[in-house]
Formats: C-alpha cells, structure tokens, sequence
C-alpha cells in the first residue's frame, strides 16, 4: 500500500488534441498544450548510431533479411513541445504520438511527460504519484507500456490507470452512464454501469474536433479564402495606423508545420461561429442564411454563412463532409455513424435492463461538445430513434471548462481523495508483482 | 472483496440499520452519508415507520449528494399488500463536483453491503425521486 498522502498527486490526460496535467485537488488543469509535436531529423550520425549501423550491416549479409524499421528506429531526430512549437523551425515537421486513439509512438509520449512535469508543473515525478486517463479503449498492452514507463523512467512512487469515460461519469455524480466524449481526433460513446466501462458498450468513430476543424478549412478554402498561417507574413505600418500585409519567403517550412498553423486558425474560426441547426442540415434552406464575420490574422475579414450549421451537422450526418471538395473519405465507411446512431447502438448493445438508465444519463464531454445546441439536437435525435415513451436526457455542465476538462477534473478529485491513498499501484507492488500487476489494481 | 473506486469504507452501523428495516420493518427510510474524515459511509439518519414518502423526500438535502433507502409500500392490481425496498444514489446537479465525485465512486461497494435491494434508482433532482417514478419502478 502506498502511504503518502501529504504530497499532491499529478494527474495527466494526454489526448489526440491537448495534454492537461495538473495538481490532484485543483479545479483546473494547470497546464493544457498541443499533443503534437515539432520533430527536426538530426543529420550527421552520431558515433553510437554508426556502430550499431555496422554491427546490423555484418549480422545483414548472414541472415540475407534486412530487419524493418531499423532506418527509422536509428534516425534522430530533436522533439520541440509545448510553446516550442509556436516558432517556426526550418525543416520541422509536426507529428502525433497517437493513432486512432491509440499510442502509436511511444517516444512522443514520453517527450509530453516529461515536458508536462518538469517545464510546466516544476515538479520532480519520483515524488509524485501519478493518475493517468486513459482511452475507454485502451488495451492491456497499452496499459502496461505506460505503467512500465511510469516506474522504469519516472520512478514514480505510484500510479493509478482511469479510464476516460468512468471518471467524466464520476465527476457527473453517477456511476452508470452512458458517456459521449468528442474530443480531438475522435468521438468515444461508452457506457458506463457501476463505475466500469462496458467494453462490448464502446463505439468509436474517427470524426472528432479536428475532422471539422479540417472540413471547415477546406470548405473556406474552396470558396476562395486563403489562409495565411500567422509566420507567413509580417505587418509593415505604411501610413499612421494602416498597414500592408507583406509574405515572407520561408521556403524550408514544411508542409505539415504549415497545415498545422492554418488548422489552428481554422479551428478558432470554428469555435467562434459554428452552431449545431435544429433539424439536419439543409443546402437549400440555408443558402440565405445570414452571415457572421471572422478577422483572419492577417487582417482580411471572412463571411461565414451556411458553414456555420453544415460543420457542426456532420457529428450527426458524416455523408455531409462529401459534399466539400478536397475532404477525403472514409478508410471505413461503415464505422462512420451520426452520433445519435452510435448512442442507440451503444445502448442497445448493453443488458436490457440498464438501457432505460442510459438513455435517460447521456452525458456529452470533451471540447467538441461545446459547440452550440449541441445537446438540445442529441436529445431530440435520440428520443425520435428510440423506441416507445423512453425517457431520454442528455446531459452536460454549464461551463464549458467543465465539459472540455471532464475527464481530467475527476482524475483531479479522486486522487486527491483520503480513502483513495489506499489504492495506488506502488512502486512496491510493482516491484514484487510485475508490471502486469495493473490489470488487477487498475481494472 | 472489491474496494470501491474511490476506496471508500462502511461503517458496520450501515448494513445493521439496512437489515433491522428489511427484517423489521423498524423504519421507513435510512439517509447515508460519506464522512470524508472518517473515509466511510455512515447513517445520517433514520425515519420511522409512520413517516412517509413526503418526509423521506424532505429528508434529501436540496445541495448536497446522499445514499438513502426507503421500504415503499403499496396495493397491487390484485388488492395485495406488498413493500419494495428502494436504494437511492442522490446527487444533486447543484451539489459541488468534488461530492459527486465521492458518491459515484463510492456507490458500488456501498450498495453491495446491502443485501436485499429490490429497485434502484440515481437521482440528480427531485423529479427523478417522485412518487410516480418509485411508484412505476415498483410493478
Ligand atoms: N467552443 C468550441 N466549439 C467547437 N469545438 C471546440 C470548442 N472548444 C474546443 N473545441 C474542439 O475540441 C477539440 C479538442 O477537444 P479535447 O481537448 O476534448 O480533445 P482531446 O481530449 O485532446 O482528444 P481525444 O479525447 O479525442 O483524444 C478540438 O478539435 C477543438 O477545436
Ligand atoms: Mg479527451
């Protein structure tokens, strides 16, 4: 058992979009910043690189085969986190640790730990137990990586694994729920029943925050907006108080720094003016809708109409981001459901006897639930798609710190809770049992 | 025997109260509370047998989360006396976060020690505890 509850515990919620770190007991996560990274190839070997090169090249001409990912494993490259990644850096390219919701680079990850710890929190991890949010869907595997980094690298005294949904669910005041969570690169539909996710429950579907973020772009894009990312030009004051807009040539940045930048504009545009309609979006009926006008940075000011309502409508009709040129389909079309289809499936794939409950406690977290009527449009979908007098009831927090930082919130609370010191994985039990030791502390 | 989430104990007194009512019949309804200093689940308080529904509803504070039991009583289809024991998890969506945090997390374990619920329901406001939902959940 770890005993140590008079220093604070951290708690992390790395997502596809932002990681959020804070102290258990605040209110708020002390430091939320992008979950991308900046990466510039380091060339020139260093000595140890090339030693390992030739050792490969003599066991090569033995065996014939050529191991894979031995370029990529003996590349190095130099990580930029954080605000690092506001500046611009010839050659840098912007990558994600994770993959459809999953951790595909463990290196990246490690890299944001350890940003968020000791540039961000100031705080030295082998004092500090840590309470990480992980995905709903997260294997053993996942798990154990991540445990293992915990004690291997950080040292951490102890550690707690939460999922996702059960702690929005938590910080909601109920322990069965059915949690929809649309956040960055993804929206999650899991229910929860007395505090654990019901596996066969989770639905996924790849169109999340940063799929609109991605269709509004192209959308402007295709009416003719250009987007000047915010280090491509400079400001020259050309007479009192008017300015003229002048690009730089930086022809070393690379593509994915720059889509970067004009995502995050694109994303802003978004947040600020989108709305979800009341029925599904309509071509036709909204063509006159009246405009709302956005600055650009570079000072040219936008007419957004109709895309206010056809963006936020694709959470609940996907087929609709088709229509805008330049946005790729679906890998897999099948997967791709309108949210409340994914909520009745989810429902309906739980006991019969607790769908009554769900249906009637949906609860809508992560940042893309911020957008407007969001949840009065969910609730009136769910309730025509469900069957008979079911009372249907979504919920969500007022405040929309709440809704973003759900999950992250009630990490917060529960680490920071007396009879929660009891629970910790220790460094002890680590140590005796093994890693996989997770799966029983941590179910 | 699983911990609760939360790690949250119960005070023996709990489940004493919860059989005396189901055996006994000596209440009408238990209201719990989580002393967070004493990390367990204790009795607030009681109601006698002679109360009803409308002193159990008012016994809820309007802010703050609780764990409450209550023995419904009533008439079948068929003019047969019967008695349904209720768990109710109230919490409150005035409450503070940091509570409903407590309770949820603590809900399992705790409803676990008592053996004999019948219905349970979870409450964030007073509709969801009405007569007519204890009287709907109970056929
Ligand atoms: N007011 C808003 N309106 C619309 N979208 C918003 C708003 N605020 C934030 N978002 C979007 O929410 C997304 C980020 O959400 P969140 O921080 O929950 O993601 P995440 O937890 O990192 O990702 P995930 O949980 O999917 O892995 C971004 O795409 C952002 O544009
Ligand atoms: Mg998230």
């Amino acid at each position: 058992m770890y005993g140590g509850d008079e220093v604070s515990a951290i708690v992390i919620d790395v997502g596809s979009y932002s990681c959020k770190a804070g102290y258990a007991g605040d209110d708020t996560p002390k430091a939320v910043f992008p979950s991308v990274v900046g990466s510039i190839e380091q060339t020139g070997e260093t000595d140890e690189a090339k030693a390992d090169k030739e050792a490969e090249a003599a066991s090569d001409s033995k065996n014939g085969a050529k191991p894979m990912d031995v370029d990529k494993a003996k590349t190095k490259r130099k990580l930029y986190v954080g605000q690092e990644l506001e500046f611009r850096r010839d050659h840098m390219e912007v990558i994600s640790p994770m993959k459809d919701g999953t951790v595909t680079d463990w290196d990246i990850v490690d890299n944001i730990w350890n940003h968020a710890f000791r540039q961000r929190l100031l705080i030295n991890p082998e004092e500090h137990p840590m309470l990480i949010a992980e995905p709903s869907t997260n294997t053993g595997q996942q798990r154990e990586k991540a445990a293992e980094l915990m004690f291997e690298k950080y040292k951490v005294p102890a550690l707690f694994l939460a999922k996702n949904a059960v702690l929005t669910s938590f910080a909601s005041g109920r322990a069965t729920s059915l949690v929809v969570d649309s956040g960055g690169g993804s929206t999650v539909v899991a229910a929860v029943h007395d505090g654990y996710v019901l596996q066969k429950s989770v639905a996924t579907s790849p169109i999340g925050g940063e799929f609109l973020t991605d269709c509004m772009m192209k959308s402007l894009e295709s009416k003719g907006v250009v987007i000047r990312p915010r280090y491509s030009f400079k400001k020259k004051e050309v007479g009192p108080g008017e300015y003229k807009v002048v690009d730089l040539d930086l022809p070393n940045t690379t593509e994915s720094y720059k889509l970067y930048c004009m995502r995050a504009i694109a994303s802003d545009i978004k947040e600020s003016v989108c709305r979800v309609p009341d029925t599904a979006f309509d071509e036709v009926a909204y063509a006159n809708v009246p405009t709302t006008s956005y600055e650009l940075p570079d000072g040219q000011t936008i007419e957004v109409g109709a895309d206010r309502f056809k963006i936020p409508d694709i959470l609940f009709n996907p087929s609709l981001s088709q229509t805008i040129p330049g946005v790729d389909g679906f890998a897999d079309s099948m997967s791709v459901r309108g949210l409340p289809r994914m909520v009745i499936d989810s429902v309906n794939r739980c006991d019969v006897d607790i769908r009554k409950e769900l249906l009637s406690s949906i609860l809508l977290s992560g940042g893309s639930s911020s957008i407007l009527q969001l949840k009065e449009r969910l609730e009136k979908e769910v309730l025509e798609e469900s069957s008979g007098n079911t009372r249907v009831k979504v919920l969500a927090s007022g405040n929309s710190v709440e809704r973003r930082f759900s999950v992250w919130i009630g990490g917060s609370i529960l680490a920071s809770l007396g009879s929660f010191q009891q629970m910790w994985f220790s460094k002890a039990e680590y140590e005796e049992h093994g890693v996989s030791y997770i799966q029983r502390k941590c179910p | 025997m699983a911990n609760a989430a939360s790690g949250m104990a119960v005070d023996d007194e709990c489940k004493l109260k919860f059989l005396e009512l189901k055996a006994k019949r000596t209440y009408r309804f238990i209201i719990y509370k989580i002393d967070e200093k004493k990390k367990m689940v204790v009795v607030e308080k009681v109601g006698e047998p002679v109360l009803n529904y409308d002193d159990f509803a008012a016994s809820l504070p309007a802010n703050e989360c609780r764990y409450a039991i209550f023995d419904y009583d009533f008439v079948t289809e068929e003019n047969c006396q019967k008695s349904k024991i209720f768990f109710i998890a109230w919490s409150p969506d005035t409450s503070r976060v940091r509570s409903k945090m407590i309770y949820a997390s603590s809900k399992d374990r705790f409803k676990r020690e008592l053996d004999g619920i019948q219905v349970e329901l979870q409450a964030t406001d007073p509709t969801e505890v009405g007569l007519d939902v204890i009287r709907g959940r109970a056929n």
